[in-house]
């Protein structure tokens, strides 16, 4: 890593204790209500296709390269709202924000988007990873780079970019939770 | 003097330890006398070999340590020690010489010269160097030993002393002697002039800053890194001479150290610096502050930031130990540090911020002039930024940070109150003068929604700040969050939550501002009707209201409030309910009433608040009466007929019968069976609701109502919840019992009534088996025959055998020499194809937990009852589902051992893993689903428990790699939707594959992997989203799982 850190002092926003999903609609519209010692795995008939909320819980809690010790969610990096899931045209499209125009990181947090996506989607998605527009001074250079399909996985034969992907990715199964619960 | 002789000769020739202790033993007696001795070693004391004058000091040497040291007097010490003295000299003899010398420490009749003596001998003739550790142990002992009882002898050779010393252990590495050498150079430190020495004796104790030694395994002394650490800094920190040498060593090892070497410098230095004195962590305070903000600001982990903030803290206190300078004039490192910090705290929201508050709540627990001076600068700082109108977007970071100085000063508070006893006069709260800004800007915060969280907490923090608030402000905090939590429910930060958090804590200390503010607010959100069925908004809103009320009602007089205002409400409902239409909405409102006081009364219970019990007279009467008039009046008895509401009537019965004192329990126990066998209800269900007179309560009786029937669930409630020395008024027991069981299985008319029937006689069964013995098990043995045997229906002898199950548990619990002749009889059932897996999954299900047979409920439990049931039954399930003479009875064998397993605790089949294992697999097999997710959770608990113990213990893993193979391709199969319909099913496999990664070792799944990687991107796409979760984080594991 370089010397000179590229935002020594991010802003953080502040992600709220815990976030859950809304109640589904069977739920708000069931006349009783349900009693604790029923497992809450919901009923078993009724498909609850891949949205945009889940999607974005499997990439809020990867932690930020620079800053090992925060996600990418506390830092705005991505955010609920800039991830789209289109079911029927089988396409995700994940937007991020870098901290900072002229942050050198920002390929590699798209690629560790991209890498846990590349793990935990159905094959059927085709995913868009693209930096915010107007947020990075070579925003185009960095779309380009995360869309080639040939560019990440080269880079993904290079052992010390995994390495470095991997300890990224270490936390990312948290899904939104702090890292001691 | 002949046995001397003798013993003598027969050392020389084989030496061993019986010669020296008889010797020892007969000096001790008077026997043999010390002069023998020397003389009859004469001639190899001054042998011209060597080896034999070795041989001879040896022995001598070796009697004296285990003579008593009272037999040597003066003039035999002093010659002995000439004589030792004397042989230092000789290389051949050194050693057994510094033994005796040992020896001659310890003896009462040396005197001061004789310790200077022995010393300048040492120092003059020991060369350390040239001696092993155990010989070089010799000599540290003797220095020990002096200086434990020749002390002041040592101390008047002064500086001859410590440099001979000094030069004498210098190079010492052994962590045995080290250990001796630190204790000897503490005392040396504290109690020797050490002035002029000061650099000699820092060389020779911080050389071995920090400590890096790591024992040997299986090391045979025991000595860890810790108890080295301790003894070092115990010499480190025992003068205050080695303050301005050590200080810069110190900030050496925290700039350059790795993260153990940096906590250890950290705590090092926070013993050591109240030691230094304020003179030299002054001078250094700047040098040491840049360092420590640099552990602060750019942690290398959480725990040396902890510790960093911790000598941060000793360092101010050790600057300002002397707290009379006025406030306004602090100087030097606090105000430093303090307006760094808020400098800092100018961009609130941005990460050093966090730091910084952190720096400056360490600050609140130093001393009482430096927390009012922090105070006086950060509060007015962060009142301004919040007041600021273009930071208005940080208002809620400003907050956060403002939280963490309110609960820092509120802390520090406490701990003084704490610690001081508490006759002294109570100090006023640091944050006294500026209560009224912070508690302006906090509720100004409160309704902004970005902000609204962190005024919360900062509000908690500030409540329980004891003598802070004054009571109207309490108040006034009430009002303003009641706004909070009328606002709308779904919030997904978790505002209302902490909001609720927050008044229960007010409701511990003044419980009156909101039980006449805050619960009327809610209970107004409870309408007296139950909302349509269409109107789902409604129904949210009075939901809101009463998970509200859970969560705020467990203090005594807010549950009074709810318990009051619930049951009018009900009532209310109840003699409504039948007319509307449609009934069901109001019985589910009713419902959800029910379990708010249930879901309270179970928090209650837990806490064992003393208040419960008065509830058989506020709650359970009226309970009685509101569903006693439903199952009478209301013909389609919607209120019982569900049994949903029952149930938790019944719950909320037993909560409040098992807190009452045996006495209570008694008169309420008459009444309740006057009311449910004789139907005289009166006493039991006094209420507002008039009870008619045309109808009566009779729900064993043939043909009652469903729901009458239901009711039996509350009488099985009380019932099981009491006290064993009850007898309940029933006459005859067995008779009662024999009619229930009949009962249960003819007459019930549904689950909840057979399982309450059951319930009923497994609780008089296991309380009351010895008034009953005699005559309960020919009433069994015929139930058998009548009910379970095969002329009867199917069904019916399945529900038979749920009776036969409770029976047996309620035996089994108490370890009742029936309990596995009546569980024995199920085996009998095991070729009978009708109910053959009904019979095999109650042998499993007897071993089972319930909430029935538990403590709460006063039932007798044996401990480790499912241990030996474990012990008798496994054995004989795992030889029957291994035979293959029978194929239905080995299924059956294998259903058993499959229920059984679920039931029981891992320790007691643990052993077996290796038997079992090739069963499971077989059980996996089987096509129900109910039984594979069993054998799949078992599998599971087992392999978790071997990641949570380390590589280091894992008992099966050899055992799962062995099946590691088929049991990967058994999971996935089971994880997949097209496979397998079961979503539980499913998702337990998946974690089971998600877990397999860390038991198993890379070698012997690395051909799998590919495989697995391929079928779960396929399972990715389950349908459900619980299963996907499961699927991701099974496919991460797979994909970092390499060698």
């Amino acid at each position: 890593m370089s010397a000179e850190a590229f935002n020594p002092n991010p802003t953080i926003v502040n992600t709220g204790s815990s976030w859950t999903r809304r109640k589904s609609a069977s739920e708000r519209h069931s006349l009783w209500i349900t009693d604790e010692d029923e497992d809450d795995y919901g009923s078993d008939d009724g498909e609850e296709p891949i949205d945009g909320d889940e999607v974005f819980d499997l990439i809020r809690s990867i932690s930020d390269p620079e800053h090992r010790s925060m996600t990418l969610e506390q830092l705005a990096v991505v955010s609920a709202p800039q991830v789209t899931v289109t079911n029927h045209k089988n396409h995700v499209f994940v937007e991020f924000t870098p901290t900072v125009p002229h942050c050198g990181m920002s390929t590699l947090i798209g690629l560790s988007i991209r890498v846990r996506l590349l793990r935990s989607l159905p094959t059927r998605f085709k995913v868009d990873i693209k930096v915010k527009p107007g947020s990075h001074q070579s925003e185009n250079a960095v779309n380009k780079q995360l869309n080639d399909k040939e560019r990440v996985a080269a880079a993904l034969e290079n052992p010390a970019l995994v390495e470095v992907l991997e300890t990224c990715l270490e936390g990312a199964g948290r899904r939104g939770q702090p890292a001691d619960a | 003097m002949e046995a001397a002789e003798r013993l003598v000769r027969t050392w020389v020739a084989s030496p061993r330890d019986k010669e020296v202790e008889d010797t020892a033993s007969g000096i001790a007696s008077g026997e043999i006398k010390l002069l023998h001795v020397v003389k009859a070693l004469g001639e190899y004391l001054i042998s011209e070999e060597g080896d034999l004058r070795n041989k001879g000091v040896d022995f001598l040497a070796a009697v004296l340590s285990k003579c008593p040291p009272q037999f040597f007097n003066r003039q035999s010490t002093k010659v002995l020690l000439g004589f030792f003295t004397s042989k230092l000299d000789d290389t051949e003899t050194v050693i057994p010489a510094l033994r005796g010398l040992l020896a001659l420490t310890a003896v009462p009749s040396l005197i001061e010269a004789d310790a200077v003596e022995i010393c300048t001998s040492v120092f003059a003739h020991v060369k350390m160097q040239a001696l092993v550790q155990a010989q070089r142990f010799i000599v540290f002992s003797i220095f020990d030993s002096l200086i434990a009882k020749q002390r002041d002898a040592l101390r008047n050779m002064g500086d001859t002393f410590l440099s001979a010393y000094i030069a004498l252990v210098d190079g010492e590495k052994d962590p045995r002697n080290l250990m001796v050498a630190f204790a000897i150079a503490r005392v040396v430190a504290i109690e020797f002039d050490i002035s002029r020495k000061v650099e000699d004796l820092f060389n020779i104790t911080f050389c071995y800053f920090p400590i890096t030694f790591r024992p040997p395994p299986d090391d045979p002394y025991g000595i860890t890194a810790d108890d080295l650490r301790n003894a070092l800094r115990s010499c480190l920190d025992a003068s205050p001479l080695f303050g301005s040498p050590a200080i810069p060593l110190f900030i050496d090892k925290l700039n350059a150290g790795s993260p153990v070497t940096k906590r250890d410098t950290l705590q090092t230095l926070a013993i050591c610096l109240p030691v230094y004195g304020p003179g030299i962590a002054r001078t250094m305070a700047r040098k040491l502050w840049s360092s420590l903000k640099l552990e602060i600001f750019q942690p290398t982990d959480a725990v040396t930031e902890e510790e960093a903030l911790k000598t941060t803290q000793v360092l101010i206190k050790t600057i300002y130990a002397d707290d009379s300078t006025p406030d306004a004039e602090i100087e030097g490192l606090a105000k430093d540090a303090c307006e760094e910090c808020i400098l800092i705290l100018k961009e609130p929201e941005k990460s050093q911020a966090k730091p910084a508050i952190k720096v400056l709540s360490a600050f609140m627990s130093t001393t009482p002039s430096i927390s009012r001076y922090t105070l006086s600068h950060a509060i007015p700082h962060l009142i301004k930024l919040f007041l600021n109108p273009d930071e208005l977007p940080n208002r809620g970071a400003v907050l956060t940070l403002l939280f963490s100085l309110i609960a820092a000063a509120r802390d520090s508070t406490l701990k003084a109150a704490s610690s001081t006893s508490s006759a002294s006069p109570e100090e006023a709260p640091f944050l006294l003068p500026y209560k009224d800004e912070v508690l302006g800007a906090l509720i100004t915060g409160l309704k902004t929604p970005s902000s609204t969280l962190a005024a919360i907490e900062g509000l908690s923090a500030l409540v329980t700040t004891p003598g802070l608030l004054e009571d109207e402000e309490v108040g006034f905090v009430v009002q303003n969050v009641n706004d909070v939590i009328s606002g709308p429910r779904e919030d997904a930060s978790g505002v209302i939550d902490a909001a609720l958090d927050l008044l229960t804590a007010i409701s511990a200390t003044a419980p009156t501002h909101v039980s006449e503010s805050t619960l009327p607010l809610l209970f107004s959100a409870l309408p007296d009707r139950a909302p349509a069925r269409e109107d789902a908004a409604a129904r949210e809103k009075y939901r809101a209201a009463l998970s509200s009320l859970t969560r705020l009602c467990s203090q005594a007089v807010l549950f009074e409030t709810l318990v009051v205002r619930l049951l009018t409400r009900l009532s209310l409902l109840c003699s409504s309910g039948a007319s509307s239409d449609d009934p069901e909405p109001a019985a589910a409102y009713a419902h959800a009433l029910l379990t708010t006081l249930a879901n309270v009364l179970v928090k209650k219970a837990e806490r064992g608040d003393v208040d419960v019990p008065k509830y058989i007279e506020r709650l359970v009467p009226r309970l009685f009466n509101l569903l006693f008039f439903s199952a009478l009046v209301d013909r389609e008895g919607l209120f019982v007929a569900t049994g949903r509401i029952v149930t938790v009537a019944a719950r909320l019965v037993n909560l409040v019968i098992q807190t009452l004192p045996e006495a209570r329990q008694k008169v309420f126990v008459d009444t309740l069976v006057a009311a449910y066998l004789k139907g005289e209800v009166g006493q039991l269900a006094a209420g507002d609701l008039k009870l008619p007179m045309d109808d009566r309560i009779a729900p064993f009786e043939p043909g009652a109502t469903e729901s009458q029937g239901n009711l039996v669930a509350m009488f099985s409630q009380a019932i099981v919840a009491l006290r064993k020395e009850i007898t309940i008024s029933v006459g005859d027991q067995v008779e009662f019992l024999r009619k229930l069981l009949y009962w249960s299985v003819h007459e019930a008319k549904n689950a909840l009534q057979r399982e309450s029937a059951w319930h009923i006689i497994a609780a008089v069964v296991n309380k009351r088996a010895q008034d009953l013995d005699s005559l309960l098990f020919p009433q069994l043995a015929e139930f058998w025959q009548s009910e379970i045997q095969p002329p009867n229906s199917a069904d019916s002898r399945r529900l038979a055998i749920g009776a036969w199950t409770w029976v047996s548990k309620a035996l089994l619990v108490r370890s009742h020499p029936q309990a596995l002749p009546t569980i024995d009889r199920l085996f009998e059932l095991f070729d009978d194809d009708d109910v053959n897996w009904d019979a095999a999954r109650a042998v499993g299900l007897i071993g089972a937990t319930d909430k029935i047979l538990t403590k709460k409920n006063h039932v007798v439990i044996k401990i480790l009852y499912a241990q030996r049931y474990a012990n008798s039954v496994l054995p004989k399930l795992v030889e029957g589902a291994q035979s293959r003479v029978d194929p239905r009875r080995q299924t059956a064998y294998l259903v058993a051992l499959t229920s059984l397993i679920k039931s029981i605790p891992k320790s007691a089949y643990e052993h077996e893993m290796p038997t079992l294992m090739p069963l499971l697999l077989r059980g996996l097999d089987l096509p129900d689903t109910e039984i594979r997710a069993n054998v799949i959770d078992t599998l599971l608990a087992a392999a978790q428990s071997d990641v949570s113990a380390g590589p280091k213990d894992i008992k099966d893993g050899s055992i799962v790699a062995e099946h590691a193979t088929s049991l990967t391709a058994v999971m996935l199969k089971n994880s997949s939707v097209a496979t397998m319909a079961d979503m539980k099913v499913r998702i337990a496999a998946l974690r089971y594959l998600a877990v397999l990664p860390r038991v198993v070792r890379y070698d012997v799944l690395h051909p799998q992997r590919s495989v697995v990687l391929k079928t779960l991107s396929i399972i990715l796409d389950d349908p459900k989203r619980v299963v996907r979760k499961e699927a991701v984080d099974a496919r991460t594991n797979w994909y970092t799982y390499n060698g």
